[in-house]
């Protein structure tokens, strides 16, 4: 593709443009360059004002890292540790799970009676309403109790022909979508408060594997649906439909031919949402106190424990951020092939 | 082509199942614990306040201090990253020398963690110690108070903000940029238009509605942001720089104010509604004329 924006300007402007691009091109790596560098400077060599070149300025060191790794300013191997186990699986779970409903709302058609939704709202909210008050439950018993009730009660009443509009697959997209949308803190909080009213009752979800991978789960959810019919509605019908004559059946096509041909978006869904993971910060920061307490947090810490010392807290940062480097080079290898093209049609 | 086959429900229920259960399951929870007055330091049992948690909310100075500042903060970083963003994707497009060395480093930012790119921008700024600052004294000023003074603080996160998420922005646009038709461009190289004109009569309106997409996403992130401001001041000094999330936070994991929480989160939530809803009829004639 020649250049559109600038195909009628003189060499000189486009020499100007370069230079404006370069000079944010700056911007962006000075930041970065100084945590490199920083990391390798010992406790004099920082305080002593801003030194900018290694062996020229001051001597590097490896000492940081040596106390990051011993754990001196707190447990940062475990931590690290967390962050990659509960990264990668809901990040897997994620794409597993988001790429099914996804491929559902691309190749099935769904209706959902607008009536059918308003019931589960109104049920939920009433019987847990009802169970609580007027019952006895505690609060986590009667919304357990309360759930699976509104829930049955609206997948029932959805065979009713209820009055009222008649939701398609785009609406359901949309639902989906839009819990992106709401502010984190309403379900940080909140999922608080529930996880915490859940521990009582026996099951411990807060610092818990399952509860942080769960929640991370559902807030990838969004994201991977999102993505992923793109991929989806891009692989032409032709091969399922040939496959359909011969009768295979329907998981068997999405599991023996819609996955291989759309691996290279499974794999791209699945970097995005490990970066979304493993930079999340409110989450963590609420289910988690000390045994699956994640790298974020322990990064935020470092700020306050012992006033600066700043040759430890750029370790601690560029630790945090090296695997994302590694998958910035990754991502951009794949957007070079128009792989984010389709997520903004 | 759309079949139907009972194993749809295999596939779409899972999903369904976990958002259920993980936010829409707290949203209840949360909706009718923000007409309690609930406090768990001192410990005080529920009590139902119908709209009482709300309306102390709505005098609250400090509420509205956080709404003026988050939306500063939200509007002038998005203003900012779209300015920039544009328009380094649009060099970027025309094939700028060096392009390709670019693309990784713009892609950086924005997959970092915000908390490390906080903390890396408080030693940046340190007034003392901070290469920024030494740089600036060679213009003669030195010693700025960057994140100790309400508007210099404000002014650093915008920055931070910018500095992390305008490579979304320029992502978006060059996706953008991408799919326009190379012929229109032709046919207005025969009419003699300038660059410019050539930018305001066909680029700018083609790119409307991808803007409006990005510019839209980039809003209702900016106002649930909170890392940034947690870990470089803090809210400080004063509550300066305190956003809606942060005073959430404080309200409920240091005063433990349950009810008073929820009922914010819920305002917060009706707020965004609000802006998004705006935002999107403000734009839609425009959307469509042009389509």
């Amino acid at each position: 593709m020649s250049g559109q924006g600038l195909t009628g300007l003189s060499s000189w402007s486009r020499r100007l443009v370069a230079a404006g691009v370069f000079a944010w091109c700056l911007i962006t790596a000075f930041p970065l360059y100084w945590v490199v560098v920083t990391a390798f400077k010992t406790p004099p060599g920082v305080v002593g004002g801003p030194t900018y070149i290694p062996f020229v300025d001051f001597t590097p060191t490896l000492q940081p890292f040596i106390d990051l790794y011993q754990g001196i300013r707190g447990e940062f191997f475990r931590t690290f540790l967390n962050s990659t186990i509960v990264g990668l699986s809901a990040a897997a779970i994620a794409t597993a799970v988001g790429a099914m409903a996804a491929y559902a709302l691309v190749r099935f058609e769904f209706k959902v009676r607008f009536g059918a939704g308003l019931i589960f709202f109104l049920l939920a909210l009433g019987g847990y309403l009802l169970f609580n008050n007027s019952l006895g439950f505690t609060r986590a018993q009667a919304l357990l109790l309360a759930f699976p009730i509104a829930l049955a009660a609206a997948i029932l009443a959805n065979r009713l022909p209820l009055p009222g509009p008649v939701l398609g697959n785009e609406d359901i997209l949309f639902w989906f979508v839009s819990q992106r949308m709401f502010p984190p803190i309403v379900t940080a909080f909140a999922l608080y408060l529930l996880y915490s009213e859940i521990g009582r009752l026996g099951f411990q979800l807060i610092d818990s594997y399952v509860g942080l991978t769960l929640c991370y789960v559902a807030f990838s959810l969004p994201i991977v649906v999102w993505l992923m019919r793109d991929f989806f509605e891009a692989i032409p019908i032709e091969v399922e439909e040939a496959a359909m004559v011969d009768n295979v059946p329907s998981w068997r096509i999405f599991l023996g031919i819609v996955v291989p041909m759309s691996m290279n978006g499974l794999l791209a869904t699945f970097m995005i949402t490990l970066a979304f993971v493993w930079n999340e910060f409110l989450f963590a920061l609420f289910l988690t106190n000390s045994r699956w307490q994640t790298l974020p947090i322990l990064v935020a810490g470092q700020n306050s424990q012992r006033g600066d010392e700043w040759w430890a807290i750029s370790a601690a940062a560029l630790v945090a951020i090296i695997p994302m480097m590694i998958m910035a080079g990754l991502l951009s290898r794949m957007m070079r092939s128009g792989l984010l093209l389709g997520a903004i049609k | 082509m759309m079949r139907n086959d009972p194993i749809k429900h295999v596939f779409i229920w899972p999903a369904v199942l976990v958002v259920l259960a993980i936010s829409i399951f707290p949203l209840i929870y949360s909706f009718t614990t923000s007409f309690l007055s609930y406090r768990l330091i001192p410990p005080i049992p529920p009590r139902v306040v119908w709209f009482g948690n709300y309306a102390t909310l709505l005098q609250e100075p400090r509420f509205w201090n956080a709404i003026f500042t988050t939306t500063l903060i939200a509007f002038i970083a998005v203003g900012l990253q779209y300015v920039i963003g544009f328009g380094v994707a649009l060099a970027l497009n025309a094939r700028v020398p060096g392009e390709r060395l670019f693309r990784v480093a713009l892609l950086l930012p924005m997959l970092l963690a915000p908390v490390a790119v906080a903390l890396v921008a408080r030693m940046i700024f340190n007034p003392t110690m901070g290469p920024l600052n030494q740089f600036l004294s060679m213009f003669g000023l030195s010693n700025l108070p960057f994140l100790t003074n309400g508007h210099w603080a404000l002014a650093c996160i915008i920055a931070v903000e910018i500095w992390q998420w305008t490579p979304f922005v320029i992502l978006m646009m060059l996706a953008g940029l991408q799919t326009l038709p190379e012929d229109v461009y032709e046919a207005a190289e025969l009419e003699n238009a300038s660059a410019w004109q050539q930018f305001w009569g066909i680029t700018f309106p083609m790119m409307l509605p991808i803007s409006a997409a990005v510019v839209f996403i980039r809003l209702i992130e900016s106002y649930k942001i909170m890392d940034t401001v947690f870990v470089m001041t803090g809210g400080g000094p004063g509550v300066d720089t305190e956003t809606l999330t942060l005073f959430a936070y404080q309200e409920g994991f240091k005063k433990f104010n349950l009810g008073y929480t929820s009922a914010l989160s819920f305002l917060f939530l009706i707020a965004i509604t609000i802006i998004g809803v705006t935002y999107l009829a403000l734009l839609r004639p425009h959307l469509e004329k042009r389509r």
